[in-house]
C-alpha cells in the first residue's frame, strides 16, 4: 500500500496537509516530553536528566520496529522508501558542531521552536542565533562546498554495506537502546543524591 | 521528580496502541492469491530439464478415450475457440486465467490428481501461462507442444506425430553461419524460392538437455 | 512503577525479537505472482525481426540483444552486437545488471522463441522491465530477413514495401559492412521506410 503519496494512494498535492499534520503531532509529543526545557536537555550532558536519550531511543526502536511488521503486513514498501543520501565526513562534523551547540546553547533546532511556543527567552535568542547562523552558512557556502558534497557515498543503508538483514539491527539497536534505559536510571539516580537543588 | 517520569502509564498506552496497530495488520493480512513454490533456481532446472511436456501423438489417446485423469484447457479466447478446437477440450482463456472460479477449479483438478494440459494457437501462447502455473505449484500442468497449430495441420495421424520432430522448438532449423555468410557482391540472388528447410536431426542425447 | 518498566522492556525485545522470523526467503526481489500472471497474459512483449534488423541497421543505442541459446550455438552464429547468456547461467554474477537498465531495451533471441520467452518470465518474475522477446527467433530471422521471400505480384503494396526493407537488410547483414561504398546507400534506403512504417508480419 504505502508509501502513500509514490503509490498513489492518495493525490500529491496533499503532502503539504500531511507536513502540517505531522509537525504539529512532533511539536506535541517534543513539548508533552518536556523538551521546551533547556535543562531537561542539556540534563544528559551532565548526567541527571537522560529524558533526551530515553525519548528519541524509543522513538527510534518503536519505529524501525514497527517499520518491519508494517513491511511484513503490506502496509509499507520498505523498498520504495527514500533514503537520505551519506556524506561521511561532512556528517560526522556536523554532528560534532551540532552536539556543541546543544551543550552550549541547550536546544537543538526542533525543540527551540517548541521553547518560542510556551514563551521562552532563551529559546527566542537560541532561534535567532539559528537563523544567523544559517545566514552566514549560506553566504559563505562557496567556501565549504567542497567539503559540503564530498565523501558521497549515495543513498546507502546500513543493511547494503554490511550485508546483513534489518531485522539484525532492529535487535541489536532494541537490546542498545533498553540497556541506556536501564543503565542511565542508575546514573540519574546518584547524580541527583549529589544535587542540592534540582527543579526545571 | 518531574511528571513526565512520573506517568508510565502514558507509555504503556502508547505501547498497547502499537501493539494493537500491529495485531490489525496481521489480522488484515491479505492472503496472496497466488505464492512462488519454485525458487528461481529450481525453475530453471526444470526448464533445461525439459519437464512436463505433452505430446501430440500423446493427445491421440485422449481424444479417443476421454480418460479422467486428463483435461485439456484451451488458453485461446473464446471466439477462436468456438472456430475450431481439440476434441473434449474446455476453453479457458488467459485473460480469465485469474478469476477465482477458473483457480477453484484448478486447485480442484489438481487436488483430485487430474493432469492439465495446456494449448494455445502455437507452443509460444501457452508458455508463459503454463511456466506461471508450474512456479506457483500447480505442479500436474502440462504443456502441448506444437500447440493448437501442429495438432490441425496432424489431425488425421497424430499416431506418427511420434516420430516427427517439426514441433520440437529450440533447435535451429536452418545452418545459420552459412546462411549468413557474406555474399560477396552478389547481393540480390535471384532465386527467391530457395528456403531451404534443412531441419537438423536432433541427437538422442541432445533430447532432454536441450528440453523440448 | 519498576515493574510498569519490566513489562515494557520485555515487550518491546519480544517485538524486536519477532523482526528476526518475519522474512524466511533470501530469494532475491520477485514481483507478486498476481502482477506476474498480468504481466504473461499480455502480447506487448513480442517483437518482430523487422522491428529488430531495423534497430540493428540504425544503431539504436537503446537496443541490447541477448542471445539466450548455448554458447556453442552462439559462437557458430549470432546477430552482430548480441550478448550471450544461456538460460543456465541467468541468474549467474552480473548477468542479472545487463537488464532493467532504464532507457535499454533488452530483446531476448532463441533459436525459436520459446526460450527467449522463458528467460522473459523469469526475469519479469525478477521485476525486470524493458525486455523483449523476438518472436520467432532466429529461425524466423533466417526466413525473413537473411533468405526473405518475394510476395506475388498482386499482394498489397505493404507487403512489398516490408520485402524492399527486408532486401536491404539483407544486403546489410549478409556482406554490406565489408564493402563502405555500400553503407550509405543501406542508410538512405532503411530511412525511407520509416515514412511507410513497416508493417509486421512473417513468421
Amino acid at each position: 500500500m504505502g508509501p502513500l503519496i509514490p503509490n498513489g494512494v492518495i493525490g500529491g498535492g496533499w503532502d503539504f496537509v500531511i507536513a502540517i499534520l505531522l509537525g504539529v503531532a512532533f511539536g506535541f509529543v517534543l513539548e508533552a516530553s518536556g523538551f521546551s526545557s533547556s535543562r531537561n536537555l542539556a540534563g544528559v550532558f551532565y548526567g541527571y536528566n537522560f529524558v533526551v536519550l530515553r525519548v528519541f531511543f524509543t522513538a527510534l526502536i518503536v519505529a524501525m520496529v514497527g517499520l518491519l511488521y508494517f513491511d511484513y503486513v503490506g502496509w509499507l514498501n520498505l523498498s520504495q522508501i527514500f533514503i537520505l543520501p551519506t556524506f561521511l565526513t561532512p556528517m560526522i562534523v556536523g554532528g560534532v558542531i551540532m552536539g556543541v551547540g546543544f551543550v552550549l546553547g541547550g536546544f537543538c533546532p526542533g525543540t527551540s521552536f517548541t521553547g518560542i511556543a510556551i514563551g521562552k527567552l532563551d529559546a527566542l535568542f537560541f532561534t535567532i542565533g539559528l537563523y544567523l547562523g544559517i545566514f552566514g552558512f549560506s553566504l559563505a557556502y562557496p567556501l565549504f562546498e567542497d567539503f559540503f558534497t564530498s565523501g558521497d557515498m549515495g543513498n546507502v543503508t546500513l543493511m547494503e554495506i554490511t550485508g546483513l538483514p534489518a531485522p539484525y539491527f532492529a535487535v541489536a539497536f532494541t537490546v542498545v537502546a533498553l540497556a541506556a534505559f536501564w543503565g542511565t536510571m542508575f546514573v540519574e539516580k546518584r547524580v541527583r543524591k549529589n544535587m542540592k537543588q534540582y527543579k526545571f | 521528580m518531574h511528571i513526565h517520569e512520573r506517568n508510565p502509564w502514558r507509555t504503556l498506552i502508547a505501547v498497547s496502541v502499537f501493539v494493537v496497530i500491529l495485531v490489525i495488520g496481521f489480522l488484515t493480512m491479505p492472503k496472496p492469491l497466488f505464492e512462488y513454490e519454485k525458487s528461481m533456481d529450481e525453475s530453471i532446472e526444470a526448464l533445461l530439464n525439459g519437464e512436463d511436456y505433452f505430446y501430440p501423438w500423446e493427445l491421440e489417446d485422449v481424444i479417443a478415450n476421454k480418460p479422467d485423469s486428463i483435461v485439456l484447457f484451451d488458453i485461446r479466447d473464446n471466439f477462436v475457440f468456438g472456430q475450431g478446437h481439440i476434441p473434449g477440450a474446455e476453453n479457458l482463456s488467459a485473460s480469465t486465467l485469474a478469476d477465482p472460479d477458473n483457480l477453484e477449479r484448478l486447485t480442484a483438478l489438481r487436488d483430485m490428481g487430474v493432469s492439465i494440459v495446456l494449448y494455445g494457437e502455437n507452443e509460444l501462447q501457452a508458455n508463459g501461462p503454463w511456466m506461471f502455473f508450474r512456479q506457483v505449484g500447480f505442479n500436474n500442468i502440462k504443456l502441448l507442444l506444437g500447440g493448437y497449430e501442429y495438432y490441425k495441420a496432424n489431425e488425421d495421424d497424430l499416431y506418427s506425430t511420434i516420430d516427427d520432430d517439426a514441433y520440437f522448438s529450440g533447435f535451429p532449423r536452418f545452418n545459420y553461419a552459412e546462411m549468413a555468410a557474406p555474399k560477396d557482391g552478389s547481393e540480390l540472388n535471384a532465386d527467391q524460392d530457395n528456403k531451404p528447410v534443412q531441419v537438423r536431426r536432433r541427437e538422442k542425447t541432445s533430447v532432454a538437455a536441450g528440453g523440448c | 512503577m519498576n515493574r510498569n518498566y519490566i513489562l515494557l522492556t520485555v515487550l518491546m525485545l519480544v517485538l524486536a525479537v519477532g523482526t528476526l522470523f518475519l522474512t524466511t526467503d533470501d530469494e532475491p526481489k520477485q514481483i507478486a505472482p498476481e502482477e506476474l500472471l498480468q504481466q504473461i497474459i499480455q502480447p506487448t512483449r513480442y517483437v518482430t525481426t523487422d522491428q529488430v534488423a531495423k534497430m540493428i541497421i540504425q544503431g539504436d543505442p537503446s537496443l541490447l540483444m541477448v542471445d539466450v541459446r548455448s554458447a556453442d550455438e552462439y559462437d557458430e552464429y549470432a546477430l552482430p552486437g548480441s550478448v550471450n547468456i544461456p538460460l543456465e547461467e541467468l541468474l549467474n554474477e552480473g548477468n542479472m545488471g545487463y537488464f532493467g537498465v532504464p532507457g535499454v531495451k533488452v530483446v531476448f533471441i532463441s533459436n525459436d522463441d520459446i526460450r527467449a520467452d522463458q528467460t522473459w518470465v523469469l526475469t519479469k518474475r525478477l521485476g525486470v522491465d524493458g525486455t523483449y522477446v523476438m518472436k520467432g527467433g532466429l529461425n524466423c530471422w533466417m526466413q525473413t530477413i537473411i533468405e526473405p521471400s518475394q510476395p506475388d505480384a498482386d499482394a498489397p503494396s505493404v507487403d512489398h514495401a516490408l520485402y524492399a526493407f527486408r532486401k536491404g537488410a539483407q544486403i546489410y547483414f549478409t556482406g554490406a559492412e565489408s564493402a563502405t561504398t555500400d553503407d550509405g546507400n543501406v542508410e538512405v534506403q532503411v530511412r525511407r521506410r520509416e515514412k511507410t512504417n513497416v508493417a509486421a508480419g512473417g513468421c
